[in-house]
């Protein structure tokens, strides 16, 4: 480890500590919803480490308890995640002169909170890749670490709520929470309420073709609703 | 509820639902920032996460047993959920009185 890769992990983990505490009801509740959807503790660990997402790994549930193909969990947990490729991109430039494995390794890691906290001052620091790696690397630790611990305890706290108080219902609250935010642009809506219905009105299609049937005409109507938005704004301007 | 054969497909699934979180993560930072997508393209997939999400969420709180069912606990409080995460930054809450309204409901209509 490099002095000015300490320098980084230090400067990166004071910018992210007061963010790690929204991480704390999210891990509890992934844990929780792990095991009410029926996986041993064990399991649950093993899908925490492997995945390593609270939204994909809430969103897949269902599929898996409802025995649902491959595929479908991919596309599912895909459009769960294209968010990220957004934030790879923003982040993207800041990885220069940073090693291929750090980069898996940073890919894995990656999360909401790290990339808010810290997307403004990795890119700042331009010639010390070291550095920025480390304000990187920092706080992804300290997220996976704090991560794993509380739902762990989520895990081993679910197995003593008896069954009748339905705590599967905190998964969905989740969901909800992450959802809100987005939906405050009115495109947003427009996908949102398209592909939420969709989805009530073709969940008897074969293979929950519905699902990802409604997530596409969702991605169609927030697209659509943008374009005739910004032509409106045209026209009134003119 | 799954069951012992099912174990291995299990983990099968937790690898694929891994690859598909780990590779949209990695993409641009393995790639390096010269690649990079189409503004239509880019523009469409802003709004997956949030027609995945809604397209998850409403089924489970809309329907009973196949049919539509707006009057149900979980419904209701699906609302107060979206009520709360809308007038408090509070990362609790949300959790909390989507639970009580549940059970309290539930508790309330036997």
């Amino acid at each position: 480890m490099s002095p000015s890769f300490k320098r980084g992990m230090r400067d990166g983990v004071r910018r992210y500590l007061p963010f790690s505490v929204g991480l704390i009801p999210w891990s509890l509740v992934t844990g929780i919803t792990m095991r009410s959807a029926g996986l041993s503790p064990f399991e649950a660990v093993g899908m925490n480490i492997i995945v390593f997402g609270a939204t994909a790994q809430i969103g897949t549930l269902p599929l898996i308890v409802a025995g649902a193909p491959l595929w479908l969990m991919v596309l599912t947990a895909l459009a769960l995640n294209l968010r990220f490729l957004i934030f790879s991109a923003a982040l993207a430039p800041a990885f220069d002169g940073v090693r291929q494995r750090y980069r898996w390794l940073s890919g894995y890691l990656m999360t909401d909170g790290v990339f808010a906290a810290c997307v403004d001052g990795m890119n700042q620091n331009k010639d010390d890749p070291d550095w920025r790696l480390g304000y990187y690397l920092g706080p992804s630790f300290l997220s996976w670490g704090v991560w794993q611990a509380c739902s762990l305890i989520g895990v081993l706290a679910a197995g003593v709520v008896p069954k009748s108080w339905s705590i599967e219902f905190m998964g969905t609250t989740a969901l909800i929470v992450l959802l809100v935010p987005m939906v405050r642009q009115l495109p947003m809506l427009c996908a949102a309420l398209v592909g939420g219905l969709a989805a009530c009105l073709l969940q008897g299609l074969p293979l929950r073709l519905g699902l990802i049937s409604a997530i596409v005409l969702g991605i169609g109507t927030g697209f659509v609703a943008e374009h005739l938005l910004q032509q409106r704004k045209h026209h009134a301007q003119r | 509820m799954l069951n012992a054969e099912d174990t291995g497909l299990l983990w099968l699934a937790f690898v694929v639902i891994g690859l598909a979180t780990m590779l949209p993560r990695s993409s641009f930072i393995v790639a390096g920032h010269r690649v990079s997508l189409p503004g239509r393209v880019k523009q469409a997939l802003r709004y997956a996460p949030a027609a995945a999400l809604a397209a998850l969420i409403l089924p489970d709180v809309l329907l009973q047993g196949g049919q539509l069912a707006p009057l149900n606990p979980k419904f209701v409080a699906a609302g107060v959920v979206v009520a709360v995460a809308l007038r408090w930054r509070n990362p609790w809450l949300p959790f909390i009185t989507g639970m009580a309204v549940l059970l309290g409901l539930r508790f309330w209509l036997g």
